[in-house]
């Protein structure tokens, strides 16, 4: 029994059981590969994705819940926030990359919630995503610099 | 489902424009001269080839063949920026190949810190012999001579007759010359990008979710395994309760064997493997299973019970360092002098899980006599070996080819996640990846060994110490490779304790070793991490209790400059410990941090330096307790690894150390109770997070010519023990525990 979804502006559909994880419906059944299983217990956020603009852990969200909410993953990151990628290349934030679809889908997320967020905001909305390479400071730096970006750009 | 065939080798262009910020269009608008031109060199049908490490396309594109494997360390960045760097090479033309395992490229362990240090020579030479013959095949086309041309940014010129051509444009003519063995090279001033910060090759396909890691490498026709193993080492399967013979998207069930013991050396544990056509299935039925498992000697273990033999062990003499011992420790301590004061202090360190973001997992397809394996191996050439030697194939019929590693930190040298994948697809006759869960991981790790350290010395009223007895008693990862192995290896001592850099006339070292019931091995710093720990915290006690300055002590009691000789294991020609260099680092990061600018009531430095993978870290930390727990504000590194690549990624990797210093020294435990492993993922298996890392500046000692050392581990030693002195500093309490409880 076919189940339709809506991931990246896309409407697909997974044949894959109604428990399925989201991750893995995003990985194994759709090949976006591009969210990552860290845990799957919603510890490391490695899996984190936008659910109707929310971030949420995909490791956590049977794909029957998930019906006919829009869903956004890092492969579609970059329409919506080109700044955030681009300053996070040119910081070199990430080490062996693994978590940083996560950091990335949930620094968005905070943006779009808080377009200049403090570093509470930051600590808020981040520290549910590890890094187990130590990526935090750059993280941090990144965000701040990508909200000062966007605040320039809609000044301009 | 999306096709992914391999790592994506495409260079992040925007990043490296703004690197080398100059233009090369303007060049091509210049008058030439009017004098007659040769015409263009016919376009090559191949590329020009002249090592391992380089290939030349006719439009220009040059390939870089990364040998080692990329774990976040940069390195595939790093080596592709030394050889472009000697061949001067356009950086927005390089990408990087990924090399498989095999032994024409000489050693691929990429651990021990060592890459640059092992490659740096050889690499700057093949850049360097590309480019001569590129300049050859020039002058030799326009009939000049070789000094008259000159090769820069992708393209040679001939001054005289204002001539140029692409470096693709020579591919052809440099591929018919020999190549030369001693080509000249640039000096330290004419790099372009060694030394200089270039943002890592696959930072722009990370960003899109492009980067391709061991569970996104997907064949025709893979299945998907899930092993649950038996929670002690060595127990196989007794019965399966509730064995499946159907279920919606199962492919099989499988039963593995277990290794006899820890040995032999990277065989997987055995288990019960689940197949399914996708991930969830196999966790999902696997999760279902009630196996019973045979009974092992290893049922016995018990971390607590280790520990305490560890500290037992302490309280004896223990083996002796070879030519450790100096004046006569236990006449000093007899002898109860004037002025002098006994400091005695037992240290202790728990076992730790390596816990890389992307647990392990592998991909492996056995057919047709040959077989083909894909994941985030440390060493693809020794799991190359181990693959063949498993199958009983010929070393041509495996190949093995790292993707990038989603975090490693030592986990991934042991390839026993391979080894299943392999196994099961020989059985199964279709290709398989294996993915292990974050349980499996923390459960069924090589872990890090706990540890114990005895220090009592002798000091005077300045806090010199007239006397030091060391020492130290862990389970050596030599007890992984050897079956009835006992002791450390001199490798392992060498690692912070028989190269202890302090001035002492009455020194002992003396060490002990306890065969535990799981498996060992290095992890990040390896053994480094408890001896500098214990060294630095006893350094500390010994300036506090004479009521001296940290750092001022510390510089007075190093041995005097210069190379110190040391016992045990030496190090290779050209890395000697340098004392002189020790005393730098300390006065810089005393610098840096502004040790002498009072911090607030409460607020506490600490400080640690050490010596480890052929450099030399200090740290000092700003910490203070708040609401019952430690928080670090504030870290200060200073880093001398010589002479080093990627400035940028020195930095990172200072930084990411301070955060992995910091999860071991304020959370990382893992215990054992009747062999089972009582931790299992990230909720008792705490990482430091974004909220309690600390912001963090960071040094680098200019290269000055020296030699290439480490960067990837070297940063984690001091972290713990300066924490340690700075919550002395801020509450007068001494934790010599990890991980640091505040009471």
């Amino acid at each position: 029994m076919a189940q339709k979804l809506n991931v990246n502006g896309r409407d697909v559909e997974t044949d894959a059981a109604p428990d399925t994880p989201l991750l893995w419906v995003l990985r194994d059944h759709l090949g976006l590969t591009g969210t990552k299983f860290g845990c799957g217990g919603a510890y490391c956020g490695a899996c984190t994705v936008h659910l109707s603009g929310s971030p949420v852990r995909s490791c956590q969200l049977p794909v029957s819940g998930v019906s006919g909410q829009p869903i956004t993953t890092i492969e579609a990151l970059e329409a919506e926030h080109p700044e955030l990628l681009d300053v996070w290349v040119k910081n070199n934030v990430a080490q062996c990359g693994y978590c940083q679809s996560g950091q990335l889908m949930s620094a968005a997320a905070l943006l779009n919630d808080k377009p200049s967020p403090t570093d509470d905001d930051i600590d808020a909305a981040m520290s549910g995503n590890l890094c187990r390479c130590g990526t935090y400071i750059r993280i941090r730096a990144a965000i701040h610099e990508a909200a000062a970006q966007r605040a320039g750009g809609s000044a301009s | 489902m999306k096709a992914i065939t391999n790592l994506s080798l495409t260079a992040p262009q925007i990043s490296r424009r703004n690197f080398l910020g100059v233009s090369g269009v303007f060049v091509l608008g210049a008058v030439l001269p009017s004098c007659a031109k040769t015409p263009q060199p016919p376009v090559a049908t191949e590329p020009f080839v002249p090592n391992l490490f380089l290939a030349l396309e006719p439009d220009g594109t040059v390939h870089v063949t990364a040998h080692r494997s990329e774990m976040g360390q940069g390195i595939r960045t790093a080596l592709a920026q030394v050889v472009a760097d000697e061949l001067d090479a356009d950086w927005s033309r390089v990408v990087v190949d990924q090399a498989e395992g095999d032994a024409k490229y000489g050693d691929q362990n990429t651990d021990g810190s060592r890459s640059i240090l092992l490659n740096y020579e050889r690499l700057r030479t093949a850049g360097a012999a590309a480019r001569l013959m590129l300049r050859q095949a020039a002058a030799q086309h326009w009939q000049v001579g070789v000094d008259e041309v000159e090769a820069a940014n992708h393209e040679v010129t001939h001054a005289g007759s204002g001539q140029s051509l692409g470096y693709g444009d020579l591919a052809g003519i440099a591929a018919t010359l020999p190549v030369p063995e001693d080509p000249p090279r640039k000096t330290d001033a004419e790099h372009r990008f060694i030394g200089k910060s270039i943002v890592h090759v696959d930072a722009a396909d990370i960003v899109r979710g492009k980067g391709a890691y061991g569970a996104d490498f997907q064949m025709p026709n893979m299945a998907t395994a899930v092993i649950v193993r038996c929670p002690w080492l060595g127990g196989g399967v007794k019965s399966i309760r509730n064995k499946p013979n159907t279920a919606p998207g199962l492919v099989g069930i499988e039963i593995l064997d277990p290794s006899a013991s820890a040995g032999p050396v990277f065989n997987p544990v055995g288990g019960v493997a689940v197949v399914a056509d996708d991930t969830y299935t196999a966790m999902r039925i696997a999760g279902d299973l009630d196996i019973e498992w045979t009974e092992s000697e290893n049922q016995a273990f018990s971390s607590d019970a280790l520990q305490g033999e560890l500290r037992e062990a302490l309280a004896q003499p223990g083996e002796r360092v070879p030519n450790s011992e100096k004046g006569d420790v236990d006449a000093a301590f007899a002898a109860d002098a004037e002025g002098m004061t006994e400091l005695s202090a037992t240290y202790e360190t728990p076992f730790l899980a390596h816990a890389p973001m992307e647990p392990p997992v592998a991909v492996a397809s056995v057919a047709d006599g040959k077989c083909v394996v894909h994941g985030p191996f440390q060493d693809p050439q020794s799991a190359r070996g181990l693959v063949a030697g498993w199958l009983g194939y010929e070393l041509d019929n495996v190949t093995v080819t790292p993707t990038l590693l989603g975090g490693a930190f030592g986990r991934k040298s042991k390839p026993d996640f391979g080894l299943e994948a392999v196994e099961l697809s020989k059985r199964l006759g279709r290709p398989i990846r294996v993915q292990w869960s974050r349980e499996d991981d923390i459960r069924h790790d090589y872990f890090h060994a706990s540890s114990a350290q005895y220090h009592r010395a002798s000091i005077d009223e300045r806090g010199h110490p007239q006397a030091w007895l060391e020492r130290t008693a862990f389970p050596s990862i030599q007890t992984v490779f050897d079956g009835t192995a006992t002791l450390p290896a001199e490798w392992e001592l060498e690692m912070g304790f028989s190269n202890l850099p302090y001035k002492v006339a009455n020194q002992r070292m003396e060490f002990t070793g306890i065969r535990p019931g799981v498996r060992v091995g290095w992890m990040r710093s390896v053994c480094n991490i408890f001896h500098a720990f214990s060294a630095n915290v006893f350094a500390d006690e010994m300036a506090s209790a004479a009521g001296r300055d940290p750092i001022e002590h510390r510089l007075e009691i190093l041995a005097d400059g210069g190379i110190l000789q040391v016992p045990g294991m030496q190090p290779p020609e050209g890395h000697g410990l340098d004392v002189g260099r020790l005393r730098d680092v300390i006065e810089r990061v005393r610098a840096l941090s502004e040790w002498d600018r009072p911090r607030p009531e409460g607020t506490g430095l600490g400080f640690a330096v050490h010596h480890s993978f052929r450099s030399y870290v200090a740290t000092v930390l700003e910490a203070s307790v708040v609401n019952g727990a430690p928080r670090v504000s504030n870290a200060y590194v200073v880093l001398d690894c010589g002479t080093y690549v990627n400035s940028d990624t020195c930095i990172a990797q200072m930084e990411g150390a301070v955060v992995f210093g910091l999860s071991l020294a304020l959370h990382g435990s893992i215990s054992m109770e009747d062999g089972i492993v009582a931790q299992s993922n990230f909720h008792d298996y705490p990482l430091l997070r974004m909220n309690e890392a600390p912001a963090t500046q960071v040094e680098l000692v200019p290269p000055q010519g020296r030699l290439p050392a480490g960067v990837g581990e070297p940063g984690v030693p001091p972290v713990a023990p300066a924490l340690v002195n700075a919550l002395f500093a801020a509450t007068g309490t001494r934790h010599r525990t990890l991980p640091i409880k505040v009471a």
